[in-house]
């Protein structure tokens, strides 16, 4: 059955909201059980407290409403659970800092905990700006929820093919061929330490911009 | 990286030709660690690689006791190049292939279990967030640094706010810090920069604050501070660059009032201070929530006025005791209970009389309680002294030496004005013993300690007192409102109620005219057929009237 593969079943939400000339850009978590009127309060205290005028409302609204409801009609299908391990990338720039790591995940994990990652990383890093935990598990999340919204459809297609086959085989999906080959690793005679040479496409750079190249790069977004 | 060459203490001895053997201690609880096998504790805490839950339902390509020992002796290992260090899950990720939630897991046991990072020495990042989704702002959290940092947002849910949870009474501005530590000799503290004035560096100002001379030429121009009475220093670990001055406060408790919400705005009021300090301010003000709160649109009382509830309510002191001159007392300003007082004041928002237009700063302590204790009745400062005496004696023993107190006295306590007497009387007789006698050093030290707690006394009544009052004004004033309230809501029922009695009678009159009017109009027309009827009969020939015509049209409409 779908669902968001890591233990607590968040769905990853992205507004980006346009009216007069002023923009309104955020990403954040949001628990599908929650009550509409939530989502309402919400947009409404946000704009509120970025001083954004009540037209953003509206709008922010419906995003995140179709987002939601685009979560919710994945939710009765079937899903394929098992064990798959995907390199998820991680590439943004949260205010002043720029983040960029590439790292292994189960998707069929259902343990995962996009944020408890997102927190090691930052602390390990010594990252001081609260804002980057939160936008790296919300790309994870984001992430993850595109993997299993494919699994779901490859899912979809191999029923209506009737072919019977394991979706494994069926999927031509991108996302799907970059599983890491399990037996390349795993198997009796495989290492799972990786190369000294391959350690620097798994390690986390981060950097800090300075102010004024953050003023050019806003302007040009 | 094989386990024998790290040369753990547990591992067997080495042969000889070995270059180098290298020992680590290794916490105790960790003492069941091998090398070559896999404990139970590992099984357990760790039970997908070993045919428990996760490892069941998966193929287990990767999850089998192989793996597990491949990424634990790498961590291990890892660590043991240097012990010293404190090595983050973050570097040994990159080297190892897996899912990163399960080495997190992995690499989370072999910390907490004492295998790696027992004697790094770097410090480990504190108080991780429970939770970081949904509300984009979640705070840093609690930093272990000297001077705890301002949280970064209000609407916290994780209360990583500054410290400092009690409010401390602010050091007085020049005074003998009475409260803290008793430490007899101490020169006057300047109430600007909070540092112990040395001689001759000390200034009066107008209202009587005694300021160190650097302080008094920085601030010279700022009119404001000085004439503010209620100037203090606050205590170091309140704020994150600067002093909140009383000015200061007072500013940002008006803001808030006037822009509620708006922090922006407040701040801007505030102008030496930026927003996150304003709100860590608030917060750390002891009715600061209750403000917030009020804003948003519940009741009144946001100012919990007690009388003798307090901690720090003490004795009331004799009237004469100026007898009792020591070093000590001597440095002692009123500011202590003039502050006390504005404090009050000030931190009741509302447009009010300042008790201080009648305390005059350069009395003594006495006359100032005198001056209150006229001001309030005799029965609030005999409650105020009652409580303090009860106060006092639990929190000290000595106390109740000190004010010669009995138990019955202590457990039968009644608000009457006989008891001010009674210990006034033993307070008076304990001094004329300590007078009259050559001081060893630990009468020294009584009269000291009775002294304290006597000046505490002082304070503590004046503070009791003062409330008092003011809530007795609070409550006048209350009450006048609503009196004015209700008559002006009288005199507006009975003008509505007038003016519906004279629109009526108008109606009546109304009615009246239109019926005699309609009666004037059949007579009217009464006589026109008789004129008509008698002229049919006379044979005269009549002109058609159009006037007289409408008439009978008109009658017939309405």
């Amino acid at each position: 059955k779908f669902r968001m593969p890591t233990r607590d079943n968040l769905v990853p939400i992205r507004v980006d909201v346009e009216v007069d000339g002023q923009r309104y850009r955020d990403a954040f978590t949001w628990n599908p059980r929650d009550p509409d009127s939530e989502i309402i309060s919400f947009a409404k205290r946000t704009a509120k407290d970025l001083k954004l005028p009540a037209s953003f409302v509206p709008q922010m609204l419906q995003s995140i409403q179709g987002q939601l409801a685009e979560f919710r009609s994945y939710e009765g299908q079937e899903m394929q659970i098992k064990e798959k391990i995907m390199p998820l990338k991680i590439d943004l720039r949260v205010n002043n800092t720029l983040v960029r790591d590439q790292f292994l995940w189960d998707i069929g994990n259902l343990d995962s905990d996009p944020e408890e990652f997102a927190r090691t990383l930052c602390d390990d890093l010594n990252i001081t700006d609260p804002e980057v935990g939160p936008a790296i598990a919300v790309s994870i999340r984001e992430q993850l929820y595109e993997i299993a919204s494919q699994s779901v459809s490859a899912m979809r297609e191999a029923k209506v093919s009737k072919k019977r086959r394991a979706p494994e085989f069926a999927s031509n999906s991108k996302a799907m061929n970059n599983a890491v080959d399990m037996f390349k690793y795993f198997g009796s005679k495989g290492s799972v330490i990786r190369k000294r040479k391959e350690w620097y496409l798994y390690a986390p750079v981060v950097d800090v911009v300075p102010n004024e190249e953050v003023v050019v790069v806003d302007t040009t977004e | 990286m094989s386990p024998a060459a790290a040369g753990a203490a547990s591992s067997g001895e080495a042969p000889p030709s070995r270059p180098k053997r290298e020992l680590y201690t290794i916490p105790a609880s960790s003492s069941w660690f091998r090398w070559d096998d896999i404990h139970e504790t590992e099984r357990s805490a760790l039970p997908e690689f070993f045919g428990g839950p996760g490892g069941n339902s998966y193929g287990t390509a990767s999850r089998n006791p192989r793996i597990y020992r491949e990424y634990r002796d790498y961590i291990i290992n890892k660590y043991r190049e240097d012990p010293a260090r404190r090595l983050t899950f973050t570097e040994v990720r990159k080297a190892l292939v897996g899912d990163a939630t399960l080495l997190r897991k992995l690499f989370g046991f072999l910390d907490s279990s004492g295998l790696i990072n027992f004697s790094a020495t770097s410090p480990r990042p504190v108080a991780q967030q429970p939770g970081l989704d949904a509300v984009l702002e979640a705070p840093v959290g609690l930093q272990v640094t000297p001077r705890p940092q301002v949280s970064y947002s209000v609407e916290e849910r994780f209360g990583g706010g500054t410290g400092e949870n009690v409010f401390r009474l602010p050091p007085l501005s020049s005074y003998v810090d009475v409260f803290g530590e008793w430490a007899p000799g101490k020169g006057p503290i300047c109430a600007f920069c909070g540092v112990e004035c040395k001689d001759g560096k000390v200034e009066t100002l107008e209202d009587g604050f005694k300021v160190c001379s650097t302080c008094c030429k920085t601030n010279s121009d700022n009119e404001e501070a000085n004439k503010c009475a209620g100037d203090k220093k606050e205590s170091a670990d309140n704020h994150a660059s600067s002093a909140w001055t009383d000015a200061e406060t007072l500013l940002l408790l008006e803001g808030v009032l006037k822009h509620g919400d708006d922090w922006d705005l407040i701040t801007q009021h505030v102008r030496t201070k930026n927003k996150l300090e304003c709100i860590a301010r608030l917060i750390q003000l002891p009715f600061g929530e209750h403000m917030l709160g009020a804003i948003n649109g519940k009741s009144d009382s946001r100012f919990q006025t007690s009388q003798t509830t307090d901690g720090k309510t003490n004795h009331y002191i004799v009237k004469d005791t100026s007898s009792q001159s020591n070093e000590m007392v001597d440095g002692m300003q009123i500011d202590g209970e003039q502050d006390g007082a504005d404090k009050l004041v000030e931190e009741q928002p509302s447009k009010r009389q300042r008790l201080s237009s009648s305390i005059d700063v350069t009395g003594s302590l006495m006359e100032q309680l005198a001056l209150l204790t006229t001001a309030t009745s005799l029965d609030v400062v005999a409650a105020a002294a009652a409580a303090s005496i009860k106060a006092l004696g639990s929190e000290n023993p000595q106390a109740k030496n000190a004010f010669h107190l009995s138990e019955k006295e202590y457990q039968g306590k009644t608000f009457s004005s006989n008891h001010i007497h009674e210990s006034e009387c033993n307070v008076g007789d304990q001094e004329g013993e300590m007078h009259g006698q050559t001081v060893p050093d630990k009468k020294l030290q009584k009269k000291y300690i009775s002294t304290a707690y006597q000046v505490r006394a002082a304070v503590g009544t004046a503070v009791g007192v003062a409330a008092a009052r003011a809530k007795m004004l609070v409550d006048q004033e209350e009450r006048e409102i609503e009196l004015l309230l209700a008559s002006i809501i009288e005199t507006q029922l009975r003008k509505i109620q007038y003016k519906i009695k004279h629109f009526e009678e108008l109606e009546l009159i109304m009615d009246q005219e239109y019926n005699t009017i309609q009666q004037i109009k059949e007579s009217l027309i009464n006589e026109w057929l008789k004129v008509l009827e008698q002229a049919f009969q006379a044979g005269v020939p009549i002109q058609r009237d159009e006037v007289l015509t409408k008439l009978f049209l008109n009658k017939s409409t309405p």
